[in-house]
């Protein structure tokens, strides 16, 4: 019998149905930055519940890393933002009610740029700084009277004496677009509540942040809330904290009925899309090559909440000098409020946006200097045992190894012309816990933990580790989805730790006689200095580029993409694969498509014809990658690595023609007009 | 209206509004699941059924055209065809949610062209997306159905 996938019988958190529920839709402001004035709901019928910024009063405001949110606004700050919503029997009825629901509006200026919104006197968003969220893990460095609300720094030598001894200094300032997860299956959650307690069944990477989240918000305990959180039609980093949970359970605690929520398509590019970037790089280089300083400035675009913007940002910049020895190192990373929809996490988590920038730079450098990009890297890469930039010894470092495969995999000895490497050096959340309980049921082994299931495998990855440590067959091996009420906390399933973080419990729980197993990894940074553990476990990795360039069109033409991944131990073969073809093929689409485009602080392309997302026609006819594998090693977690270097390995092949793009994505006209200028 | 249509090889007389497509009624009438919604504009293939034998977008089919009609879902395939089986041999997906519309796509080129290249492959299933991006061993799945 074939997998359930291929049957039709899997489950998703869309069809997760409960006797009575009413469907729920948003009423969401038409305005990127306006005062709610007025409410008014006379013209929906009788058999709609309306829920209205006076229905929400009671509830705090909330955010996992600050608590700048609230369930409606009554002042929205992005076109989109909930301001009402309705419930009703049918889908269709819910839709129909929407359009009654009259809202009056006092319009206030707005900005969509972040390095525009970080000035003085550019419009506020929030006035005061607010609280840190239940999920914030590092201290907040907000900057009164700005729309700054996260500043993280590195303080690493010094820098300026640095540059005073380099022979080559490149400085140049590199954008980023915003992009949409485009997971297939939307947001979707049925909220019910049982007297006091609220049970939510919903697709979330992040049930036990969720929990907490709505405890706040609700000003009930946690204990009191149950979260299931079903299999997801992918993710990617769109499904974590609270996104449409706190209103579904606000309708269902007015109606006393238990309500659904999915989301339509075109509302996922106003509930989260990827931090926008404008990231300048400057490096300097003595005439050997060997790098002396480094400086760095991000500001990541995180829209009108801060949601996880404060650890996009801090991690954009402590991942920025990337892995390389170098004495003398400056980060200065902001994370800003602009009134555009908000932005959070995203497959490669702000290491994306600055990975692109000083991959890029790397090879403008190389050039000025007269030397091999890969020769460059190499000259500088860091070694096992080396010291980073945050104070921290890296340990299980394989990017020489990395970059070596991936340059010949592209045959870059036998010329350049027309192709590109790059390096990504990415952290794994820090500080984080991870536990699992080891139940028998029978002859059956019942794995009890918080790992969440997008597609990523990893029901698949943990029952294969639980049947070899066990030493049964893996169909004994049973894996319930996650239920906040059964399974020990964990942090959550993000940052590609679970594979890794989780079969370390796993073991430490087969060794118990009580069957339960607990890890931590400790650490964390200074934001002012980045001095300290930024994180406990990297994720190395290559990418190699060979690519065409349309001389009268622009479009570039990906002919070889290869990724070389450092995967220890390897759980879950055909996981691995297919995460790192996933990983490749949406580091594609970041390289030359995917681009949320704005006018007027309003999504233009939300809809997945005008915003396209890679199809068949775009894998590239030669499409390879290579695990690097180590019995007894560490597992390595390989959800997103093979995807920050392919953008910048695009982009450096497209320069190897002549044609300097600083800007993401390679769309053709920005490649023609580039070719305009070519040197 | 009343909807005469047959599904999966059984007659079936449903309830269903003239304005709604042949997705919602199937999800909600029969509860066949596996017709999923993604883009609601026929770009994403998701919502795929074979509408007498043909794929076609079931988002964008009014209920009241399927009348007098067959209309197959991938769980009227049963679950040992050969094309599911492939999927299911090659791990070809990884959430899963765009597989239905895959297999059932698949299931057409198959039958038309059963000599096939990897060029075929890709250019008669681009109109399916999988976000996922498990292109290469999907690709892999429907060459190995079509030698099996």
């Amino acid at each position: 019998m074939s997998d359930p996938r291929a049957t039709g019988s899997a489950r998703y958190a869309e069809d997760f149905e409960l006797p009575g529920m009413l469907h729920a839709r948003i009423v969401r402001s038409l305005f990127p930055h306006a005062r709610v004035v007025r409410v008014d709901a006379s013209a929906v019928p009788e058999s709609c519940i309306v829920l209205t910024p006076d229905d929400v009063r009671d509830l705090s405001p909330y955010g996992c890393q600050i608590e700048d949110q609230n369930v409606l606004a009554e002042r929205a700050r992005h076109v989109g933002d909930p301001v009402a919503a309705v419930a009703a029997p049918t889908p269709e009825q819910a839709e129909e009610a929407v359009p009654l629901v009259e809202i009056d509006y006092e319009q206030l200026p707005a900005v969509f740029d972040a390095v525009e919104a970080a000035q003085p006197g550019a419009p506020l968003l929030h006035e005061t700084a607010a609280a840190g969220g239940a999920a914030a893990y590092f201290a907040m460095r907000p900057q009164p009277g700005t729309n700054i609300c996260h500043r993280f720094r590195i303080r690493h030598g010094d820098v300026d004496a640095g540059f005073a001894e380099a022979d080559a200094i490149v400085e140049r300032m590199y954008r980023i677009a915003g992009a949409q997860h485009a997971h297939m299956e939307p947001h979707a959650c049925v909220a019910h509540w049982d007297g006091n307690r609220l049970e939510l069944w919903t697709g979330t990477q992040t049930p036990f942040s969720m929990r907490d989240d709505l405890a706040t918000i609700f000003g009930i305990p946690p204990e009191a809330i149950r979260i299931v959180s079903l299999p997801m039609g992918g993710s990617f980093g769109a499904k974590t904290f609270v996104r449409t949970e706190a209103i579904a359970a606000a309708l269902a605690r007015k109606a006393q009925r238990p309500v659904k929520l999915v989301l339509p398509r075109s509302e996922e590019w106003q509930t989260l899309n990827r931090h926008p970037a404008t990231v300048t790089v400057k490096l300097g280089a003595r005439a050997d090559g060997t790098l002396v300083a480094s400086q760095t400035t991000c500001y990541a675009d995180t829209g009108a909440y801060a949601d996880c913007g404060p650890g996009v940002a801090q991690k954009m910049g402590f991942a920025a000098p990337g892995p390389y020895r170098i004495p003398n190192v400056r980060v200065d990373a902001y994370c800003v409020y602009t009134n555009l929809a908000p932005n959070g996490a995203f497959r490669g988590y702000g290491q994306m946006q600055s990975t692109w920038a000083r991959e890029r730079a790397l090879d403008t450098l190389a050039e000025q200097l007269g030397l091999d990009p890969v020769e460059l890297r190499l000259r500088n890469i860091v070694r096992d045992g080396d010291v980073y930039c945050t104070g921290e010894t890296l340990h299980d470092v394989r990017f020489a190894e990395c970059l070596e495969a991936a340059a010949a995999a592209v045959r870059w000895s036998e010329g350049r012309r027309g192709k590109g490497i790059a390096l990504v050096m990415k952290g794994m959340q820090t500080p984080s816990r991870a536990a699992i309980a080891i139940e028998r049921d029978g002859d059956d082994y019942v794995l009890r933990c918080a790992t969440t299931e997008m597609g990523q495998g990893a029901k698949r990855a943990l029952s294969l580790e639980a049947a070899r440590l066990l030493g049964v067959d893996v169909a004994r091996i049973r894996f319930p989805d996650p239920d906040t009420s059964l399974v020990p906390y964990d942090t959550r399933t993000t940052s590609s730790r679970s594979t890794y973080m989780m079969s370390r419990a796993l073991a430490e729980a087969v060794r118990d006689p009580r069957g339960y197993g607990e890890i931590r990894n400790e650490g964390g940074l200074d934001p002012d200095t980045g001095q300290g553990i930024a994180s406990t476990h990297w994720h190395q990795g290559a990418a190699a580029a060979d690519v065409e360039v349309d001389e009268e069109t622009g479009k570039v033409t990906v002919t070889h993409l290869h990724t070389t991944t450092y995967a220890g131990r390897v759980v879950n073969r055909l996981g691995a694969e297919l995460q790192t073809e996933g990983s490749m093929i949406m580091g594609l689409g970041t390289a030359l498509f995917e681009e949320v485009a704005f006018e007027d602080g309003q999504v233009i392309n939300a809809n997945l014809s005008d915003y396209a997302t890679p199809s068949f026609a775009d894998v590239p006819t030669r499409f390879t990658y290579e695990l690097i594998e180590e019995d007894g090693a560490d597992v390595h977690g390989l959800g997103e690595t093979a995807l920050p270097p392919v953008p910048p390995a695009v982009g450096n092949a497209v320069a190897s023609l002549g044609i300097e793009v600083d800007e993401l994505p390679l769309k053709p006209e920005t490649v023609l007009a580039a070719m305009k200028v070519r040197v | 209206m009343k909807l005469r249509v047959r599904i999966n090889g059984a007659d079936h007389e449903l309830e269903a509004r003239t304005d709604e497509s042949i997705l919602d009624v199937v999800r909600r009438e029969l509860g066949l699941l596996s017709v999923r919604e993604t883009c609601g504009i026929g770009v994403c293939g998701a919502c795929t059924v074979l509408l007498d034998g043909e794929p076609v977008s079931g988002c964008l089919l009014l209920a009241p055209l399927a009348d007098g009609r067959e209309i197959t879902t991938v769980e009227g395939l049963g679950g040992d065809d050969p094309v599911q089986q492939a999927f299911s041999d090659a791990h070809a997906f990884q959430c899963g949610y765009c597989t239905p519309g895959m297999i059932l796509t698949a299931k057409r080129l198959l039958e038309e062209t059963p000599q096939l290249t990897e060029d075929d492959v890709r250019a008669a299933m681009s109109g399916n997306l999988c976000r996922c991006g498990s292109y290469v061993k999907i690709v892999e799945a429907v060459l190995q159905a079509a030698n099996a």
